[in-house]
Order: structure tokens, then C-alpha cells, then sequence
């Protein structure tokens, strides 16, 4: 066990090097924010939606915040893949899947908060209507920060899922382009999931994709009521079962058919 | 039984071609990487495997360290099957992949070899003291802060074999440990090679197209091409029949000075000496250096066997490797 949270804390460390990277990040999701607001601005200027401006606003500022949590990839975990560095880490006497996962896991916290920080500082600054309001509830805030962590939890079985891909197909482009479509309109990113046909919305809240970002953020804006929050913190729990049960198999069965490339 | 036995080793892989036409349809072809290849290392064996590129020498080592299952064929390593003991397997061995890392790129190098202690649950004070020594004899001590992207490639390589070694494996593989390296770093590699052999009875298994480290390592030698083991013994029992020819160079006060030689002794003017290609077989040494004093006075006298390199080649051509 030792062994997997030392590759966390080493890979949080490096993480935490590439400053010029977060500010970067931050100044982009931050652009991103102000245009996807001023979009539902106008929006709401030709036909007031049920649901209030702010928490439209709060919504994407949750989503932009956390958007490393979604869209990055350990471009050291690709390359090994592609190069046949993995060879080393194959002989070492660990778990693969654990050991990525570890690493995953560290990347997608470390790389989400030191941008989601400054961020949602910054949205708090906003007037009414274009930044981020406080919280609906104190219980809200606690479910809701229950609901990250299993969302984190999720979406790093769920790029582990994408390695093993990338295991078969050596190239992580074409799989990943996929999922990541995927991920980018069903976590909510692009389009806040509450925004969709309610039909639509009790499909879409079920997908392992919902449970990423989308779960806690209506948490946090009082879009699920505290009273509902065990059910979807359940959803959640399942979610990171199967998702981590399937990687762990799927890694199992790579295993045993590998090949390592580059002589 | 022997440390490492193998025995019939057998390994395919099936590669996919594209056809000619048709940008779609793909050939299925299967390239046979291993056939029958049987051999036994006792512990504390230094062993050189060469082979031209793409004889299977890489495939036996990822075979060997439990990445590869064979598919046919017995290898035990220790007593242990390693694809199905993989675990317990890799805890005792240790591997260099010449052309790969395993360190961190990004961090300094200690902060790696900190990560492998924990994965190789190495105790503190054994991590402590094994660090310093080796850290010393390979020159690393000053280098453990520094992050692994800003060593050359010879410090590189030294930290790579440190990170191998730290656990103090039984076994180690090397696959083409000195590729790449300075005169200097590759001394210095197979000196601390040597040194860490005698100390702790480590056994070796060396994959290398660089002759002089299994000349300056490797007792033993084995010869794989096209995936079938061709030869296993001394280097000395290799190359001897390869050795056939010797080179003399000489130099006379008499510029005119001409030696008396039989007809198919070819003679060559180079400068100023005279260079003459003679097999020891047919012509002894010492009867070529009584006919050439016979000339004139010499000035200058160099016998000359051929370059390791070239037997290797002539060697890999008669198999038609």
C-alpha cells in the first residue's frame, strides 16, 4: 500500500512544478466561464429558462474550475505505452492497475486544485449573475464535497479504462477523441446537464459521466436538496465500483496479451 | 537444478501488415521469435547473449523477467515460473532496459530511488547504506538532488543501474547497458559490474552489440540468431575459429628494403611501411618476423590480429544472420 501512495505523493509533487502550466490553465477556463456565461446571458435576455441565472453561472464555474478533473491525460503514462517503457513498471512487484491508478488519481486532484483555487476566488468577485454564489446550504457544501471526491474517484477509473485502451491500440488518439466527446457533453461541461429536457436528464444524471462533476455541483447549488443526496452519493459509489472492477479485469486480460513495443 | 533453466523456449507473435492494395485490409503473418531455445545459468554466472538486431535477445529477457508469456516451452527461474510467479518473481531481479527509464523525469533522482525502496519494501537502514555504496561507486552522490532530465547519458545510465540494483537482486538483466556511452562511462560501468558480481554473487545476463563489454565481462557467451540459439561457450572457443587472419606492419631504416615472401602473401605499401596480410596457420609468426629481419634493419614492427567486430560480423555472415 506503501508503494501506491508514495507514487501519489510523487506524482502530486510534479504536478505542482509546472506553475506556467496552471496559469495558463486558469487564464483559459477563466476566458471560458465569462464567454459560456455571457452565451446563457443572452440566452435568457430572449427567453427566461426555470432555472435562476446564478445558478447557471455557478454551474459553470464548478465545471471550469474542476475541468482539469475531465481533460487530461499523464502524458508520462501515454509515452511508456507507446515508447515500451512500460516494460519496467511490468516488472516491478505491484499491481499495475493500482499503480496507475495512484498516479491518475494524484494528477487529476493536484492539477484540478491548484486551478479550481484562485478560480473560484476569482468567480466569488463576480456581480450577481456572472460569478459563483455561495453555497445553498452548509449540509449542501458537505454532501457536495463527499460528491467530488467520488466523482474524482470515477473519472480516474475511468481514464485507467482509457490506458487499457491505449494498451491495445498503442495510440491513445482515437479512443480517447471518443470518450472524451463523450465525457464533454455528458459530464456537463459544454452544456450544464441542467439545462436538458428533464426526459433527457433522468438518462443522462445515471451515466457514469454525471457522476463526475454534475452530482456535486447540484449538491453545491441546492439543485438536489441535502435530503437526496445519500441516493446520489449511491450512484456515485456503484459508479466507482463497476468502473474500477471493469479496469481491473480489463488490465488483467491486457496483461496477458501484451507486447512490448521498440524492441 | 540450475539457477535459470530453459528449455525449448518457444515465442510467436503475430504482426499485422498492410497489403498492397486496399488501404483497409491488413495480413496476419506470424514471426517465430524464439524456436527451441534451451539453455542453463548457474548462480553467480556472468552471461554475454549477442545476436544480430532482431534475434530474440530482448524477447528472452522480457520472457525471463515475467512480461511475456513463451508459448511453448519450460523456464524456471530460481525455481519459479516467471509469468506465473510474477510477483514473487520480480521481487528478486533486477533489469536495465538500455534504451528506456524507469526513473522520473521530472524530479530529482533520489525522490525516484525513494519510490523504489517502497515498492521493493526495502528497510530503511539497508535502503541507507546500500544507497551510499552504490551512490559512491558509481559516482552518483553528488548528482542524487538533481532531477534526472538534466543528467548526460552516461550519469543517466549509471542512476538507471542504480535504480535496479538498489534491492539487491539475485539476478540482473542487461540489455544493451553501454549503448550510447563514452569511453569513460562504459569503464567505469563494467568496472562496477565486476565489483557488485564478486561482492554479492549477483547472477548476470548481458544482451549488448558492444564486443568489448562481453570481452571485459562475460566468461561465457551465447550466439542467438533468427530466434535459435547458435552457440554457447567461451568467447575465446567463438572467435578462434574466426581468428584466422594476422596483419604485420613494418617499417625499415632501408626505404628500398624488400622481404622475400612466398607468392600468395600479398604485400601492400602504406607510406612508408609495408603492410602484410598472412594466416598463422599456414605461416607461423615467428617464421614471417625471420624472413622480414632478413631484409633490412627494422625500424618499426606491429602484428596485428582483426578487429572483435569484424570476427562478430564475419561470425554472424557464415550463419547468415
Amino acid at each position: 500500500m506503501k508503494a501506491y501512495l508514495s507514487a501519489f505523493r510523487m506524482r502530486r509533487k510534479m504536478e505542482m512544478q509546472y506553475r506556467g502550466a496552471v496559469l495558463g490553465g486558469i487564464v483559459c477556463q477563466v476566458f471560458f466561464g465569462l464567454v459560456l456565461i455571457a452565451i446563457y446571458r443572452a440566452l435568457y435576455a430572449g427567453k427566461p429558462q426555470p432555472m435562476p441565472l446564478g445558478r447557471i453561472s455557478s454551474y459553470v464555474w464548478l465545471q471550469q474550475a474542476f475541468f482539469r478533473m475531465l481533460l487530461a491525460s499523464d502524458p508520462d503514462l501515454l509515452d511508456k505505452i507507446r515508447t515500451g517503457s512500460i516494460a519496467y513498471d511490468l516488472c516491478r512487484p505491484l499491481n499495475l492497475y493500482g499503480f496507475y491508478y495512484a498516479r491518475i488519481l494524484a494528477q487529476k486532484m493536484m492539477g484540478s486544485l491548484l486551478r479550481a483555487v484562485p478560480m473560484l476566488a476569482f468567480a466569488f468577485l463576480l456581480p450577481e449573475g456572472w460569478g459563483l454564489q455561495l453555497p445553498a446550504s452548509a449540509a449542501g457544501l458537505a454532501w457536495s464535497l463527499a460528491g467530488l471526491g467520488l466523482g474524482l474517484l470515477c473519472v480516474s477509473a475511468l481514464e485507467n479504462i482509457t490506458m487499457g485502451f491505449t494498451m491495445r491500440t498503442l495510440d491513445s488518439r482515437g479512443m480517447q477523441g471518443m470518450l472524451n466527446m463523450l465525457m464533454m457533453i455528458l459530464s456537463g461541461n459544454i452544456l450544464p446537464l441542467t439545462l436538458f429536457p428533464d426526459s433527457w436528464q433522468r438518462v443522462i444524471t445515471l451515466l457514469p459521466y454525471a457522476q463526475l462533476l454534475d452530482a456535486p455541483i447540484r449538491l453545491y447549488t441546492g439543485d438536489t436538496a441535502p435530503a437526496d443526496a445519500p441516493g446520489i452519493l449511491l450512484i456515485q459509489l456503484c459508479w466507482v465500483l463497476a468502473l474500477t472492477g471493469c479496469g481491473i479485469l480489463f488490465w488483467r486480460k491486457n496483461q496477458r496479451r501484451i507486447e512490448i513495443q521498440g524492441g | 537444478m540450475s539457477y535459470i533453466h530453459v528449455l525449448n523456449l518457444e515465442k510467436r507473435f503475430v504482426i499485422r501488415e498492410k497489403r498492397k492494395k486496399g488501404a483497409l485490409s491488413r495480413e496476419k503473418k506470424t514471426v517465430h521469435a524464439l524456436q527451441n531455445v534451451s539453455f542453463d545459468v548457474e548462480r553467480g554466472e556472468l552471461l554475454g547473449y549477442i545476436g544480430p538486431n532482431g534475434a530474440g535477445k530482448s524477447t528472452t529477457v522480457k520472457i525471463l523477467s515475467g512480461i511475456l508469456t513463451p508459448e511453448g516451452g519450460e523456464v524456471t527461474v530460481g525455481g519459479r515460473i516467471p509469468w506465473k510467479e510474477r510477483k514473487e518473481h520480480v521481487r528478486r531481479i533486477g533489469v536495465v532496459f538500455g534504451q528506456r527509464t524507469q526513473l522520473w523525469w521530472d524530479v530529482p533522482i533520489q525522490d525516484s530511488y525513494d519510490l523504489l525502496k517502497e515498492i521493493y519494501r526495502i528497510p530503511d537502514a539497508d535502503y541507507r547504506k546500500r544507497l551510499g555504496e552504490m551512490a559512491e561507486a558509481l559516482q552518483l552522490t553528488e548528482l542524487l538532488r538533481t532531477p534526472l532530465r538534466q543528467l548526460s547519458l552516461g550519469q543517466k545510465m549509471r542512476a538507471e543501474l542504480c535504480g535496479s540494483l538498489l534491492h539487491r537482486p539475485d539476478l540482473l538483466f542487461l540489455d544493451e547497458p553501454t549503448i550510447g556511452l563514452d569511453a569513460v562511462s562504459k569503464l567505469a560501468l563494467r568496472d562496477f559490474l565486476k565489483w557488485e558480481n564478486r561482492q554479492y554473487g549477483t547472477t548476470v545476463l548481458l544482451t549488448t552489440h558492444d564486443m568489448e563489454d562481453i570481452v571485459a565481462l562475460c566468461p561465457r557467451v551465447m550466439v542467438l540468431g533468427h530466434g535459435r540459439k547458435l552457440f554457447d561457450g567461451t568467447l575465446g572457443n567463438l572467435l578462434s575459429r574466426y581468428d584466422t587472419v594476422r596483419t604485420v606492419s613494418v617499417r625499415y631504416e632501408e626505404t628500398e628494403a624488400r622481404p622475400v615472401l612466398p607468392e600468395s602473401v600479398p604485400v601492400q605499401r602504406d607510406g612508408g611501411s609495408l603492410v602484410i596480410t598472412y594466416a598463422p596457420a599456414e605461416f607461423p609468426t615467428a617464421e614471417m618476423v625471420t624472413l622480414l629481419q632478413k631484409a633490412g634493419t627494422i625500424r618499426e614492427l606491429t602484428v596485428q590480429s582483426r578487429n572483435i567486430d569484424h570476427l562478430v560480423a564475419d561470425m554472424y555472415r557464415e550463419m547468415d544472420l
